[in-house]
């Protein structure tokens, strides 16, 4: 009986661990667009992997599991400090390669090109510079995922897209009463 | 010769224009029908046309190792019949066992009716034969159904890419195309296959000051995100192609003045 039990597990397990027909299918039509896509399409992380899977929208059952994992990611600045530069967090925000942030946002109020996708960030400044405004927002754009799941903006401190410590730059950029982002 | 010359002049023209006109942000499709018009009052001709044409000459003329001209390749409705050939495609084809988009199939029939090799046929060759046989589709319905066992198969791996979250930007085409449809990215509006999206392509774009077909425009969304481009002419490209158009077609589009003129 146990070894029946073992053995049906052992098959089980064989089963899951083959990809089916439609995952094979899809790996090597990866594979046909070139190495260096392929690379990246199939190597997304659990996260990319379970927001492929439900399109964006988690099971409610899986959120709090989802959340606690993407928080684990957070890495802080040396001595916690979460108000850097604002100076250096415009360069951060603006850099297409870095922040990229005018894609989706509005924030000096001086710059036209920005995108809609996310809210205005102009006068983000307003809700003050309490310890928790700051944590929120450091730990926002470090990993918005920790706080909405799967959403559009991406996780940048987690990708290396900045550090630390420019992230403490681009939460100055946004709550220092002198950053443009709070100029009229 | 005496065409790329002018293609060549024409292009330049455009870069200095485009440069002297960047003080504004204007809403970008009236900016390009603005651009559009300036074209047509100094040339009397619009840079795509130019494609078109260069390729209805590639098209007709007896090329490759077997010297015969591109009459022969069918695209879906009988050898030589262009007339909305682009509005099925992409399509499965008996003769290469394939689904191919317009792009691919042009490739094979270089191969096969040409007798080209694959590593000698030039993009800006594929680029300007695109674009002619696309311009025979202005205006026309998009209509891909996919119904045969590949082609259905192909809209299944176009719609799992659409959602597929990649890259150190965590993008997906559905992240923006279809929750944030209707939004703009810094100045260009974003649309989803329902709104449209697809039914523009290939289009001269004068802020690239380049001819974009369907597959550059694939590419140049996944590079703007972080990912590297998926080849020309491979499955994600078809696949893709396959779910945004078969969408385009359930929400009843037609394409635009082909090749279109865009920002």
């Amino acid at each position: 009986m146990k070894r029946l039990i073992i053995g049906v597990l052992a098959l089980l397990g064989l089963a899951t661990s083959q990809p089916s027909p439609f995952k094979a299918r899809l790996e090597s039509a990866i594979r046909s667009g070139g190495d260096t896509y392929a690379q990246v399409l199939l190597s997304q992380d659990p996260a990319q992997q379970l927001c492929t899977q439900y399109r964006g929208q988690l099971p409610p059952a899986l959120v709090p599991q989802f959340i606690q994992a993407q928080k684990a990611l957070i890495r802080y600045p040396q001595g916690d400090k979460l108000l850097g530069e604002w100076q250096n967090g415009q360069k951060v925000f603006t850099d297409p390669k870095r922040g990229n942030c005018y894609a989706c946002h509005q924030g000096d109020s001086k710059e036209l090109a920005y995108g809609t996708m996310g809210p205005s960030l102009t006068g983000y400044g307003s809700r003050g510079a309490s310890e928790a405004v700051l944590r929120y927002t450091y730990e926002k754009i470090y990993n918005s995922w920790a706080y909405v799941p799967c959403s559009l903006m991406y996780r940048g401190g987690v990708h290396g897209l900045f550090t630390p410590e420019e992230t403490a730059d681009l939460v100055a950029f946004l709550v220092d009463p002198h950053s443009p982002i709070n100029q009229r | 010769m005496r065409k790329s010359l002018i293609l060549t002049f024409l292009l330049s023209a455009t870069a200095l224009f485009a440069l002297s006109q960047q003080e504004k942000p204007l809403d970008p499709f009236e900016e390009a029908m603005k651009q559009r018009q300036q074209y047509l009052q100094n040339f009397g001709i619009l840079p795509g046309d130019l494609f078109a044409s260069q390729g209805e000459e590639l098209f007709h003329a007896k090329r490759g190792p077997k010297g015969k001209s591109l009459e022969e390749c069918d695209f879906g409705l009988g050898p030589g019949k262009l007339e909305g050939a682009y509005a099925r495609l992409p399509r499965y084809f008996p003769d290469t066992g394939k689904v191919e988009d317009l792009e691919t199939r042009i490739v094979s029939c270089m191969e096969r009716i040409q007798g080209f090799k694959p590593e000698v046929i030039k993009r800006d060759e594929v680029v300007a034969l695109t674009t002619f046989v696309a311009s025979k589709s202005t205006k026309a319905k998009i209509a891909v159904r996919p119904q045969h066992p590949a082609e259905l198969a192909m809209y299944t791996l176009g719609r799992e890419l659409w959602y597929t979250r990649a890259g150190p930007r965590d993008m997906s085409c559905a992240i923006c195309h279809d929750n944030y449809a209707g939004k703009r990215v810094r100045l260009s509006p974003v649309m989803s296959p329902k709104q449209g999206l697809g039914s523009e392509w290939p289009a001269y774009r004068f802020e690239e000051d380049r001819m974009y077909t369907f597959e550059n425009r694939i590419q140049f969304c996944y590079t703007s995100v972080g990912i590297p481009a998926p080849a020309f002419y491979s499955e994600p490209q078809i696949a893709l192609t396959m779910y945004i158009l078969t969408e385009a077609s359930k929400a009843g589009h037609s394409f635009q003045e082909l090749p279109f003129f865009t920002r």
